[in-house]
């Protein structure tokens, strides 16, 4: 069975596509079958976080249009074999997608894949919905400030009311809490919530914690996922939520602040 | 006695009173017409008293029952009869008359020089009707519980029509949380909490962190600032004729 995760968050801005563009390799690298989708019709991104935006002849609408088959729309990532991405279309709108169609598409590629991504859209409208509506996990993408947390709230409330598995009363989506551009430092000086205050509000269970790191941008803007720089502490903090997302217990990293060593105390660092 | 056709159960309900203060059919039926259409789905074959303690002797009953039921309420009888000859006015008429528990007390105090066997009656009554309400004291106990299990997310809404409402898991910011009667919340309470939605001066919000955007009983409500006292502590709010206030749970 395929497993069929979003990525979501309600705010837009927090590290969805990074962290399914991350996650997606970290699972394939695992040696299983990926494919990650962009459903951000019209704001098409992911292609470029994983570099194959030259590539990208067919999308999504193509195929829910029946103007393109699966295999030609799919794209195979070139360091990673077993991973697929199937980019959005950036000249329609979100109106493009329809459940039927997008149920049609999710079954056919459950048959070819282990893991299903959905990088949702922000916001809480017919997109995001439409992102969310199949999953049977979901993973909530939330940084550690106030209005983010409240949204993460607001869509935590949504995929327990409007996808396809409380329509149907089924087991509720498998929430997983991804706590992105942490930074120890500020919250050892009280100007950014805890990992404890984040979990506090909205009870959901931890899957990482990815600190602050300069290393994202340079790899958002390379097209080189952040996972791939296994010397960066954001690389190495997805690596650990991938293990923990496969069911394996790891210890969590980067929570607290490095204390400044002798050397960088006396000369400054 | 398994088998039994019937059995007498004595239970207490909660019924909308008509307090008149004018006999003039005219002048109810404008103010009663106002009313409804305020809210015409609300008082749709709702049950009702008529209070007629205000009037004079003189009382067309007939013509009230009529105007009530034509607005669409369903005419349950008469209350705050104040003479014998009233009641037996109404019980030839064929109405009912029922007296309120609470009411008992101020219409010794009402009634002017009752003749001394109508006291009496008055006394045992009243007497009777202490007892009685000694046993079922309290309006709350009227209503059952809606059982809500998990965290209420920001956005979404739960209201507890006619019921308690009891939330097994926190209330987040941006959610609301409504009940006619008393709000139990076993966690946090960082979203609106609103009792006693349909008026009802005894609901209560009990909560486990008081971290509210706001709360409201029987219409009387407070912001967060006015939390302060109990902040992020185990607390219940009541009303105190129209002061809210909280004390601590534990």
């Amino acid at each position: 069975m395929a497993r069929i995760i979003v990525v979501t968050s309600g705010k837009g801005g927090v590290g969805k596509t990074t962290s399914s563009a991350a996650i997606g390799i970290g699972l394939a690298l695992k040696g299983h079958k990926v494919v990650l989708i962009d459903f951000d019709i019209g704001l098409r991104n992911l292609d470029l976080i994983m570099g194959c935006e030259r590539r990208v002849v067919y999308d999504f609408v193509n195929v829910i249009n029946g103007e393109a088959t699966l295999n030609q729309a799919l794209i195979k990532d070139k360091r990673v074999s077993t991973l697929s991405i199937l980019p959005a279309s950036q000249t329609r709108d979100k109106d493009a997608l329809n459940k039927e169609n997008v149920g049609k598409v999710l079954d056919d590629l459950a048959k070819e894949f282990d893991y299903i991504l959905c990088d949702s859209p922000a916001g809480i409208e017919a997109g995001a919905m439409m992102a969310l509506y199949y999953a049977d996990e979901a993973i909530i993408t939330t940084n550690p400030e106030v209005s983010s947390v409240r949204d993460s709230d607001r869509i935590i409330g949504m995929l327990s009311s409007r996808s396809r598995r409380a329509e149907l009363g089924l087991d509720p989506i498998k929430e997983h809490l991804l706590l992105t551009r942490y930074s120890p430092k500020r919250v050892a000086e009280g100007e950014m919530l805890s990992v404890e205050d984040v979990e506090e509000i909205l009870a959901v269970p931890l899957l990482g914690v990815i600190p602050e790191s300069q290393a994202v941008l340079k790899a958002s803007n390379s097209g080189e996922p952040v996972i791939l720089d296994i010397e960066s502490d954001a690389g190495q903090a997805y690596q650990d939520a991938v293990d923990r997302l496969l069911g394996e217990t790891v210890d969590f990293r980067f929570l607290v602040a490095e204390k400044k060593g002798i050397f960088s105390r006396i000369f400054g660092g | 006695m398994a088998d039994a056709v019937l059995e007498f159960k004595g239970t207490s309900f909660t019924l909308s009173v008509i307090h008149l203060s004018t006999a003039q059919i005219d002048d109810i039926r404008d103010t009663l017409a106002d009313k409804v259409a305020q809210a015409p789905d609300f008082f749709n074959l709702v049950p009702v008293l008529v209070n007629i303690e205000q009037l004079g002797a003189t009382i067309d009953y007939s013509a009230i029952k009529a105007l009530v039921e034509e607005f669409n309420f369903t005419f349950v009888g008469f209350t705050g009869v104040i003479s014998n000859e009233q009641r037996k006015l109404i019980r030839d008429l064929g109405f009912s008359f029922v007296n309120a528990a609470k009411a008992v007390v101020a219409k010794q105090v009402t009634a002017k020089t009752p003749e001394p066997e109508e006291r009496s009656a008055l006394a045992s009554e009243s007497l009777a009707e202490q007892v009685a309400a000694k046993q079922m004291p309290v309006e709350s106990t009227l209503f059952s519980d809606k059982v809500h299990r998990g965290q209420i997310r920001s956005g979404q809404q739960v209201y507890a029509k006619g019921q308690n409402l009891v939330v097994i898991g926190s209330v987040s910011a941006g959610a609301e949380v409504i009940a006619d009667g008393n709000i139990h919340i076993y966690g946090a309470l960082r979203g609106r909490a609103i009792a006693g939605a349909q008026g009802h001066q005894h609901a209560q919000i009990y909560c486990q962190s008081l971290e509210a955007e706001l709360v409201s009983i029987n219409g009387n409500y407070w912001l967060s600032d006015s939390m302060q006292d109990h902040w992020a502590t185990p607390v219940y709010i009541h009303l105190t004729d129209t002061e809210l206030m909280s004390s601590k749970l534990v």
